[in-house]
């Protein structure tokens, strides 16, 4: 987030939506109140947001809800959603078994090593 | 650790041809997709495609799909299923699970070719078993054979929505009607025709106030929604449904090219966050490329020529084409594309409101807003013409980038010209010879042979029928209007399917001649009481 750097937000008193109840990240159930109730809290970004409330982080990594948590976080600090940078994009890309990653010394190598 | 020329990621309509076009330069390449069945959305797509014949128009998307494959197959590139990409590392070091093993391989360059993902809309009850996006439901009907649910509605009136729509009728689902926040209908006039003349409702500018039930969908309401957005009080519509359908657009799947260090942008008219490419389709990243909806949302016939030019910049790029044989193959390529973003809804008109068509033909309001072309403005269009004899009905009345009508007839009855967005004409000059081949090869379905007096004052419509149990000669039903209206019985005098057709059957009924141009539709059910 480059061009948002005012954090007076906290300022602004926190009004309660009538759909703020709503479920926006399905596999950690956050709601819509808790999203804009954590930008108040004061998170900005949405790496803050998702290291907050958790949301993005579940099974869907974000597929359904990230641009939905996007478009709230923006609305509630007054900016084009365009302009949030989105959390970082990390591996594994697709939730992955710890014990497949555990897996991965036995696999025999077959290829042409470099 | 296993070393490729070249990567790709994505084994859909980009990312094949791109596999395809560099393994043909001589680059040994492996495509990976995460899918059980190559071909993207292809697999699921049964309806014939628009474009002209290069495009491979009027070919089913799964048909398409299997060519690709077997294009690959024979060009040499691995085609590995199953496959997930978890990670782009380093150096061009892509991880990759397949069952329970993690495979690292290695490239001197990249394709990624990862398509987009559904867009959801939250709205009350939207967790609630039942609401689903409109790509699952295809995926439900297409690829599992399974029906989502029994009555639906659509919530989205772009491509997907009509598309879908149409397939779930054509599956035997009940659509109670297509809603849409905006005012106009955002897909093909022809794929909202062939919802609207089956009696399907749409719902303009109505949006989900809340879908009812307490561990499944019961119910829907949806509102009318003013300029901002906020429902009109007393406009609510209650339907009993069982499935929500959501075609609210589409974003990229761009994530792993972000997490490979590509410069990003966040694009709203490409669909949300994209990679910055250069006009060789390569990312900030030196010899990582993007090709299809991944860097900005189009549809699966430019995603195929996106492709192709991108296994030659990337086969360039490695070294097994020279700069001279990139441009020309780049040239042709270009051209081809160039094609197929022209007519109203190239991306260069997205959100414009257009009101006239090339020819200067005022568009049909009434398409846009019911999905149907009145009756008083059809004829205004010039492929819509009154002669003795049988001859063919065009109700192609917006321009896109389509033209396999004027290679269909044997006779040269239908002309579009060079430019594949005219309207088609018809040359009354020619004899039309009634063999259905205009009317089978249109993948709008907007096609019509009309004998108008028949004698005994009646007339005879030939419709493309491409549903289950087609009537057969002598049965006796309802004639439908554009709009999907009961207006009289019909007899069913002659169903002819042929190869030729691909599935495609060609129903003739027979009506009163007042009727000739309005009856646009067949419906086998018993419905007197309502004619």
């Amino acid at each position: 987030m480059n061009k948002v750097v005012d954090r007076s937000l906290g300022d602004r008193e926190f009004v309660k939506g009538a759909d703020d109840d709503m479920i926006i990240c399905r596999c950690e159930e956050i709601t819509k109140g808790e999203i804009r109730r954590a930008v108040h809290d004061g998170m900005y970004t949405m790496a803050e947001i998702r290291r907050y409330l958790r949301c993005t982080m579940g099974l869907c990594q974000g597929q359904t809800c990230a641009k939905l948590v996007k478009g709230i976080v923006a609305r509630e600090l007054g900016v084009p959603a365009a302009e949030l940078e989105p959390a970082s994009s990390r591996s594994p890309m697709r939730p992955t078994e710890m014990y497949i990653f555990a897996n991965e010394e036995s696999e025999e190598e077959t290829g042409v090593c470099l | 650790m296993k070393r490729y020329d070249l990567i790709v990621i994505g084994a859909g309509p980009s990312g094949l041809s791109a596999g395809i076009e560099a393994a043909k330069s001589g680059a040994n390449v492996i495509i990976f997709d995460e899918n059980a069945r190559p071909g993207g959305q292809l697999f699921k797509q049964i309806h014939k495609f628009f474009g002209s014949k290069e495009h491979r128009a009027k070919v089913r998307g799964f048909n398409i799909g299997s060519q690709l494959l077997k294009e690959a197959d024979e060009a040499g590139a691995e085609v590995r299923l199953n496959s997930t990409v978890l990670g782009i590392y380093q150096d061009k070091e892509v991880v990759v699970r397949s069952g329970e093993a993690i495979t690292h391989y290695k490239a001197d360059a990249i394709i990624v070719a990862t398509g987009a993902s559904e867009n959801m809309v939250p709205f009350e009850g939207w967790t609630l078993p039942g609401v689903i996006g409109a790509g699952a439901a295809q995926t439900m009907l297409n690829l599992h054979g399974l029906l989502p649910g029994k009555r639906v509605l659509m919530l989205g009136s772009g491509n997907v929505g009509l598309v879908v729509s149409f397939q779930l009728k054509q599956c035997g689902c009940e659509v109670v009607a297509l809603a849409d926040a905006a005012p106009r209908i955002g897909g093909y006039g022809v794929h909202a025709a062939k919802v609207a003349r089956y009696g399907i409702p749409f719902y303009l500018p109505y949006t989900i106030k809340k879908v009812e039930g307490t561990d499944h969908v019961t119910g829907v309401v949806i509102a009318k929604i003013d300029q901002n957005f906020k429902f009109i009080e007393g406009s609510e519509k209650h339907f009993d449904v069982d499935t929500i359908c959501v075609a609210v657009g589409l974003s990229p799947m761009s994530q792993l090219m972000k997490m490979a260090g590509c410069e990003m942008d966040d694009n709203p008219k490409k669909g949300g966050q994209v990679p910055v490419i250069d006009e060789h389709g390569q990312t900030s990243v030196p010899g990582i490329f993007a090709a299809g909806d991944v860097s900005g949302i189009e549809e699966a016939s430019s995603a195929m020529i996106e492709g192709r030019q991108a296994g030659i910049y990337a086969a360039n790029y490695l070294g097994y084409i020279d700069d001279e044989k990139m441009n020309e193959k780049e040239a042709s390529l270009d051209a081809a594309l160039d094609g197929l973003r022209q007519g109203m809804f190239a991306p260069s008109n997205r959100g414009k409101k257009i009101e006239k068509t090339e020819e200067g033909i005022d568009i049909s309001e009434n398409l846009l807003a019911k999905g149907y072309v009145a009756d008083d403005e059809i004829e205004r269009f010039p492929g819509v013409i009154r002669k003795i004899g049988i001859h063919p009905v065009m109700e192609c009345t917006q321009n896109i980038p389509c033209n396999p009508c004027q290679d269909a007839c044997p006779k040269g009855c239908i002309k579009i010209g060079s430019k594949i967005t005219s309207l088609p004409v018809v040359d009354q000059t020619k004899d039309c010879i009634g063999c259905g081949m205009c009317v089978a090869s249109c993948p709008g379905q907007a096609i019509f042979l009309l004998n108008e007096n028949v004698g005994d004052g009646m007339a005879e419509v030939t419709i493309p029928y491409e549903f289950m149990s087609v009537p057969e000669k002598g049965d006796k039903g309802v004639a439908l209007s554009r709009s999907g209206h009961p207006l009289c019985i019909a007899e069913v005098v002659s169903v002819k399917s042929s190869p030729a057709y691909d599935k495609t059957s060609l129903l003739t009924m027979r009506i009163p001649k007042e009727f000739a141009m309005k009856a646009r539709f067949y419906k086998s059910e018993v419905l007197a009481k309502t004619v």
